[in-house]
């Protein structure tokens, strides 16, 4: 049994009020989902982008993991919302894991976010093609 | 500790009864007890008859003979001394030994590291509610079996097994039988002169004496015996040597007396607190209890929930200090390997919380940790992948 982890307050923020946590209003031109999980993590991420035109308008997220990636989650919708699509592609993570302080033993758990991004960018360059 | 924290990890040490620290704090003033207890001068003898008077303290909370009772660090090194030595000093009638895989890691590492070095352990599983069946034990036994291990009062369940049966089982082979009764002594009634228990190891800090200070209780009778693992001084029987703790051992002894006389209250006000804290969260969709619910010291609750994860119920329950049952540090991301030898799944194992509560916790301390435990998982399930809800 190990006791909980040191958290910033950004973390415990993000984590008690996770705004974007939910799902998206269907009145986007485009609803992107992605579906990523590990189970040797614990985790499960459930994304959506709302896309108009080449912006993305809204984001959301379910999730069920630490509340290093809840906190990271959110952290990521603030940022992208109303940032072109492409956004998605050049998603850097680090600077959430700065802001969170995310220890460096919870890496793997942030990569899934990466992983999630990256789901959405294909699906959105798919429904392109 | 914030003032504003509510301790619910009474199973991981408890907080130290204000009785002990006064006679610690005797000791540590000047002119206290200070000098080494092992000196044949006046003070060193004045030392000598303070760790004597905690020695008979101890063994009258035990039900044994005070030269019984061998000081060490805690349960940890009474564990190791117990197994160890042992597994040493009948080697020469055979190398085969007995434990489960749910006992406390300073018993199964310490089994593991006796089966690196030529013995042959068995494994016993648990029943689902984390209970030794007698049967199977009775079974497993050897022509060269010399060793059992099985612990009184799980650390992360609080399932108590029954030693007095798994001792008799043993004594009838001459088999030596230990138990780490960690979570026990000072909690339970112990009558040892009367339990067919041949090792115990015990700590102070779990019945509110002092961290790093424990004991190994040897019973007195032929073949019962350990090897030293450390090596120095005579102290201790020449079993564990090392210049005594004067102040920690004067804790102890007070801690055990204290225990003694308010043992009964202690049960009580421990069942009366399980029981307000399962009432207010049973309700809760798809919430398990973990291990027998009969079999089990009130003063433990270890519960899971489907859907969440253990580390956000971790933080979601704060300012209440609970155990959980995810090792969320770790890069493993492993869950309690207690509980999923009773079955659990992973993701259940590690969305265990393990609430332990005692003497100074109130029922306010309750009422939090179940407004608090109720809005976690609601606030976890409510913003968790509606397909893994699990609920």
């Amino acid at each position: 049994m190990i006791a909980t982890a040191a958290y910033n307050e950004a973390v415990r923020r993000h984590f008690a009020d996770p705004r974007h946590a939910g799902d998206l209003p269907a009145d986007h031109e485009l609803t992107l989902v992605a579906d990523v999980s590990e189970s040797a993590e614990g985790a499960h991420i459930v994304m959506s982008a709302g896309i108009r035109g080449d912006t993305i308008a809204g984001m959301a997220f379910r999730v069920r993991g630490c509340p290093h990636l809840i906190a990271a989650l959110e952290l990521a919708c603030r940022k992208l919302t109303e940032q072109p699509v492409a956004s998605l592609e050049n998603f850097d993570s680090a600077n959430i894991t700065e802001e969170l302080s995310v220890p460096v033993e919870k890496a793997g758990r942030i990569l899934l976010l990466e992983d999630a991004l990256a789901m959405l960018w294909a699906r959105y360059a798919g429904a392109a093609d | 500790m914030s003032a504003a924290a509510v301790y619910l990890d009474f199973a991981a040490t408890t907080p130290i009864d204000p009785r002990v620290a006064d006679a610690m704090q005797s000791c540590l003033s000047p002119g206290g007890a200070f000098a080494n207890p092992a000196s044949i001068h006046i003070a060193g003898r004045a030392s000598a008859a303070l760790v004597e008077q905690a020695r008979q303290r101890l063994a009258d909370l035990l039900g044994a003979e005070p030269h019984c009772l061998i000081w060490t660090s805690g349960a940890t090194e009474s564990d190791n001394l117990a197994i160890a030595g042992a597994a040493g000093f009948r080697a020469h009638r055979g190398k085969h030994l007995i434990t489960m895989p749910t006992e406390h890691k300073a018993v199964t590492e310490s089994f593991r590291h006796l089966e690196k070095s030529g013995y042959d352990v068995t494994w016993l599983k648990p029943d689902a509610d984390g209970l030794l069946a007698i049967d199977e034990l009775d079974a497993q036994l050897r022509e060269d079996t010399q060793l059992v291990s099985v612990m009184q009062v799980n650390n992360e369940t609080g399932v108590i097994q029954d030693i007095q049966r798994i001792g008799e089982v043993c004594r009838a082979r001459d088999i030596l039988f230990h138990t780490d009764a960690a979570q026990s002594v000072g909690k339970l009634p112990l009558n040892l002169s009367e339990m067919p228990i041949d090792l115990l190891s015990l700590t102070a800090h779990k019945f509110h004496g002092p961290q790093g200070i424990g004991a190994l209780y040897i019973a007195d009778r032929p073949g019962c015996k350990v090897l030293p693992i450390m090596h120095g001084g005579g102290q201790e029987r020449r079993l564990r040597p090392g210049s005594l703790p004067v102040h920690q051992i004067v804790g102890a002894g007070t801690a055990a007396g204290i225990a003694r006389d308010q043992m009964a209250d202690d049960l009580l006000h421990a069942a009366t607190l399980r029981d307000r804290l399962w009432r207010g969260i049973r309700d809760v969709p798809g919430i398990l209890c973990n291990g027998s619910t009969d079999h089990v010291y009130p003063g433990i609750l270890n519960v899971s929930v489907p859907g969440v994860e253990g580390e956000s119920l971790m933080l979601g329950l704060e300012p209440v200090c609970a155990a959980s049952g995810s090792a969320c540090n770790s890069t493993s991301g492993e869950s309690s390997y207690v509980l999923r030898a009773l079955g659990r799944s992973d993701a259940l194992a590690q969305s265990a919380i393990r609430f332990s509560f005692g003497r100074t916790t109130t029922k306010n301390d309750i009422d939090v940790a179940i407004e608090r435990y109720r809005w976690a998982v609601d606030h976890l399930r409510s913003i968790a992948p509606l397909h893994s809800a699990g609920c």
